[in-house]
């Protein structure tokens, strides 16, 4: 105000001049425009930037919903388990290292078969070692007391407990001793600890258990089984080993057994895991555990989209989709010189199939055909014409299902089950609160309290009574959110209507002889409408926020429905709050199938109420600010 | 005044009575969820019979007895094998059951006995036990959201149109806008899983120590966000029209610094609104901490609604009792809002004639 003063301070008295000396001006047409309300509205709307940046990015965010579902060449319905939980792969940002659709490891098992002692690297298991990033893997060992079988080596501990002074475990499995084979038992012993210890062999030639051996010192010690008993006959039993002391606590420490010659095998070696996995305690208070195992463990970065799209072995492809698909590439797919005997054949690069391991029996059916499945490896990329890798921008769901259409697609649930709740209740309180306003005195009473009622209860209580009665669904959501949800939009018309209800202009219609309908919808509604606008838009973020949270705690749109509108329009199953539940389960590993979800929603909710505001400002200055 | 308060708390029966009675005879008219275990089900229709709700008969006549041992059942009924043959409970009319529990409730404050939360235990004694839980976290959340959302208004209002203004009030729109559980996953996402720093899931009981304070901060942050806004956003409105005020410019006029014309005369004015926002907030943190209580795996009231409302597994009693309970805070809230009008504005005289 005050810079607009100085500009104008001190003109020069030449520079004013008449406009309209000479002309009559007043039949002459205004060469602005008329401002009327809505564009009033208008101006004032886009007058506040901010406000308009968050039209534009909810406006994008709603033609995302629209558009991607349809215009994305990436499969969102169908299941391909394949493809489970790949990670986010994007375009641009791969190149730097983020989102490159690889997926850091910790702690993997490392197959023992792969390692080498000497570089110290081992390949961990169940990951092809082809798409494990190079430079990122990382072996190492920790030591480890649990009984599993890739925690190896140690030592067993077979130790007495609450003074109790002996204890037995037995062999899980029972061997045969046969004399012609000179069987022998070698026990190696670590360490005794306690006074008076000893570590009794036991075998049972025919009902009874009898002590063989008695082993006091520590060391390798083999028994010769028939030099130890006194019939030379053949037998079968289970071995027991029993340690007593005179000592609280006594303990004996295994490193290992081995059975020679027993069982028709040469040699039967028992240590670390196989030496705890194979005796169980049948008497006494003791303790047998493991010690000072070792795990190798792996830390690596692993390629994960090249390994989803490299190799998929199908144990039961049909000879007829076999053959179909061989046909497809027939340039690539150059079969043997014998195609009855396909087992073991190699093909070359492109074709879909790389090998096949194996063949069914064949099966003649009825119409005199063979039926027959083989057990091959395909090259998935090229059996499922991708041409190359694809992006998937945020990764795909336990299902395989591209994460970014579906969320998108949750989003358009979302927001057209906000749509359909906010015409219901817009409808159903505009007449509710027409009628109230309108007619005053004991109608709006009475129909106030009904209207406090029902918005004294608790939604929870509500959500209650509609699971229990229409179990969940589409259907319950939308009850669910109009049962008070009209509460709103009703009190607003009320509050226009006693405002016009009184003027001039009604009195006039009436005395006209308008009927209420007419007054009611021709002449005091229009004139509310724009408040009556804002309070709706507010309403949908509500709607939405409602709906995720329903649809989250599984009361809501869930899996495998789907739903037509109007014969053309389908939902699918999937809502934000669905995508969200799922991701709760992924939480530790998967943090993105939760945090995209939850942005997109964030981004909506905030641009749809800034929206809202700007919206109510607009339509009535007098408010700004408030709430 | 008191006349007043006797009609808000007649008010507050009959909206609670209307209610409940609608939410009983809904749950009559569905499929019933009687308790799984033979033997629990045996002393829940016994108690049933008890209470009022079934009656029973023996049946020892030979035919009718293999009839039913063949399966012929009525599936409303509950058939008990006996050694003579079987004992029927039947289901007394709706309206009569109904009378029942009115009585059973009123005169004994007795609601049942829960079917498949915690099988044949009172549900007010389940609910008891859970209390504590809620208690504890929503008082916690609401200690600390209404000193933090004052004192944001304050600041907001104060500096109104200036940066400081700008950021508080781009918070209050996203905490306003972010459902409370996305808010609670992002939590325990970010600062529970990814970085270590909190627990990521609410510890059991019988851990003790530091770890059962730590375990509070997440579900607290998560529930105290969207009150912190609301109240922060209608502090600043509030306060921003009474800074503007005639009254505000006498005080400045005769000599009060801003300081005490804020403290002494803008602040008293604009807690008028507030109040009844701040219960009202109570009100949705403690419906609100239910979803969060599960996404945490709290064993709070919330945790036992959501199990009795299991899909297929309804436990009615239990959820009966709950939503009375839930809907009386709502109504006293409400009741405690109103009178409160009149004790921060003397102008207000609630219930007054004209």
């Amino acid at each position: 105000m005050r810079e607009y003063d100085k500009k104008h301070e001190n003109i020069d008295p030449k520079e004013f001049e008449f406009v309209q000396r000479d002309e009559k001006i007043y039949d002459k047409r205004f060469e602005t425009k008329p401002i009327g309300y809505f564009k009033d509205a208008m101006i004032r709307f886009s007058k506040n930037k901010t406000n308009v940046v968050a039209t534009i990015i909810l406006a994008i965010l709603i033609l995302f919903s629209i558009l991607v579902p349809i215009v994305t060449s990436k499969n969102y319905s169908k299941l391909e388990d394949q493809l489970q939980f790949l990670p986010p792969r994007v375009p641009l940002l791969e190149k730097i290292g983020i989102y490159d659709g690889t997926v850091y490891y910790d702690e993997q098992l490392v197959d023992l078969e792969t390692y080498d002692p000497e570089t110290g690297i081992g390949y961990p298991m169940g990951f092809n070692p082809k798409f494990i990033v190079e430079g990122t893997l990382e072996t190492y060992q920790e030591t480890c007391n649990t009984k599993e079988e890739f925690c190896v080596g140690g030592v067993n501990i077979l130790a007495l407990l609450n003074e109790d002074t002996s204890g037995t475990i037995q062999s899980k499995e029972t061997y045969s001793f046969v004399v012609a084979n000179n069987p022998e038992i070698t026990i190696d012993i670590d360490s005794f600890s306690g006074e008076n210890v000893k570590l009794e062999v036991l075998l049972s030639t025919d009902t009874t258990f009898d002590t063989i051996a008695t082993i006091t010192e520590a060391g390798k010690e083999t028994l010769n089984i028939y030099d130890l008993i006194e019939d030379d006959v053949d037998f079968t039993s289970r071995v027991r080993y029993v340690l007593s002391a005179t000592s609280e606590g006594a303990s004996v420490t295994l490193n290992s057994i081995e059975y020679s010659n027993v069982s028709d095998v040469e040699s039967i070696l028992h240590t670390g895991y196989s030496l705890n996995d194979s005796y169980r305690i049948t008497s006494g208070a003791v303790s047998y555990e493991r010690f000072d195992g070792l795990y190798t463990r792996a830390n690596f970065t692993y390629d994960a989209y090249g390994a989803a799209f490299y190799e998929r072995r199908e144990k039961a492809f049909s000879s007829l989709k076999f053959d179909e698909l061989v046909s497809q590439y027939p340039d690539v797919c150059q079969l043997p010189a014998d195609p009855s005997d396909l087992v073991g054949w190699e093909f070359s690069e492109g074709c879909p199939v790389k090998r096949v391991l194996a063949q069914s029996d064949k099966m003649t059916g009825p119409d005199g055909r063979d039926y027959y499945s083989y057990d091959l490896v395909l090259n998935y990329q090229v059996y499922r014409d991708y041409d190359e890798i694809p992006h998937f921008l945020f990764g795909t769901d336990q299902y395989g299902r591209d994460y970014f259409a579906l969320v998108w697609l949750g989003l358009r649930t979302s927001l057209f089950v906000g749509l359909i709740v906010a015409f219901i209740n817009i409808s159903i309180g505009i007449v509710y609160g027409a009628i109230e306003g309108y007619y005053g005195g004991r109608v709006d009473l009475l129909m106030e309290r009904f209207a406090e009622i029902i918005g004294r209860i608790p939604f929870l209580v509500w959500l209650s009574l509609f699971v229990i009665l229409l179990g969940p669904g589409l259907l319950t959501i939308i009850v669910l959110m109009t049962v008070t949800g009209w509460l709103g939009v009703a009190g607003v018309t009320r509050t226009q209507f006693y405002r016009y209800k009184g003027r001039e202009y009604v009195l006039a219609s009436r005395t006209l002889g308008a009927k209420d309908f007419r007054i009611i919808f021709r002449h005091i509604l229009p004139n509310g409408i724009g408040t009556i606008i804002t309070q709706s838009v507010l309403m949908i973020p509500g709607v939405i926020f409602l709906e995720s949270t329903v649809s989250y705690l599984g009361y809501g749109i869930g899996h495998g429905q789907s739903f037509k509108i109007l014969g053309f329009i389908e939902l699918s199953g999937v809502s934000i709050g669905v995508l969200l539940s799922d991701g709760r389960t992924q939480i530790i590993d998967r943090p993105h199938l939760i945090f995209f979800p939850a942005i997109i929603i964030s981004i909506l909710m905030i641009t749809f109420n800034m929206f809202g505001n700007a919206l109510r400002d607009a339509f009535n200055p007098s408010l700004r600010g408030s709430e | 005044m008191l006349r007043y308060i006797i009609v808000r708390l007649i008010w507050i029966c009959i909206v609670l009575i209307t209610f409940l009675s609608l939410l009983f005879v809904s749950i009559r008219i569905v499929p019933e969820f009687p308790p799984t275990n033979e033997d629990q089900k045996e002393i829940y229709y016994a108690r049933q019979e008890k209470d009022g709700y079934y009656y029973s008969e023996l049946i020892t006549d030979p035919g009718e007895v293999q009839k039913i041992a063949r399966g012929e059942r009525n599936d409303d009924w509950y058939y008990r094998e006996m050694s003579e043959g079987y004992r029927v409970y039947k289901p007394v009319p709706i309206i009569k059951q109904y009378t029942v529990w009115i009585k059973n409730v009123v005169t004994e404050f007795d609601w049942g006995l829960s079917t498949r939360v915690k099988v044949n235990e009172p549900v007010f004694d389940l609910m008891k036990e859970k209390l504590p839980h809620t208690i504890k976290l929503n008082m916690l959340a609401l200690i600390i959201f209404i000193p933090v959302g004052f004192i944001l208004g304050i600041i907001a209002a104060l500096r109104k149109n200036k940066l400081t203004d700008n950021i508080i009030s781009l918070g209050v729109m996203i905490f306003i806008s972010i459902p409370a559980f996305v808010v609670m996953l992002l939590l325990v996402m970010f600062l529970g899983y990814q970085l270590n720093l909190l627990p990521p899931q609410y510890p059991s009981s019988d851990i003790t120590g530091s770890i059962q304070l730590k375990a509070l901060v997440l579900p607290v942050l998560a529930l105290s966000f969207f009150p912190i806004a609301t109240l922060t956003r209608l502090t600043r409105a509030e306060l921003t029209e009474v800074l503007t005020s005639e009254f505000l410019l006498l005080a400045r006029t005769k000599g009060l610094t801003r300081r005490q014309a804020v403290i002494r005369h803008a602040m008293r004015n604009s807690m008028v609104p507030l109040v009844p926002v701040i219960i009202f907030s109570f009100v949705r943190l403690v419906g609100g901490s239910i979803i969060i209580e599960r996404i945490y795996s709290i064993p709070g009231m919330g945790r036992l609604y959501l199990d009795a409302l299991t899909l297929n597994s309804f436990d009615y009693n239990l959820i009966l009792a709950l939503s009375g309970f839930y809907t009386s805070i709502s109504l006293f809230a409400i009741l405690i809002v109103d009178l409160s009008y009149g004790i921060v504005d003397p102008r207000i005289r609630m219930g007054a004639r004209k």
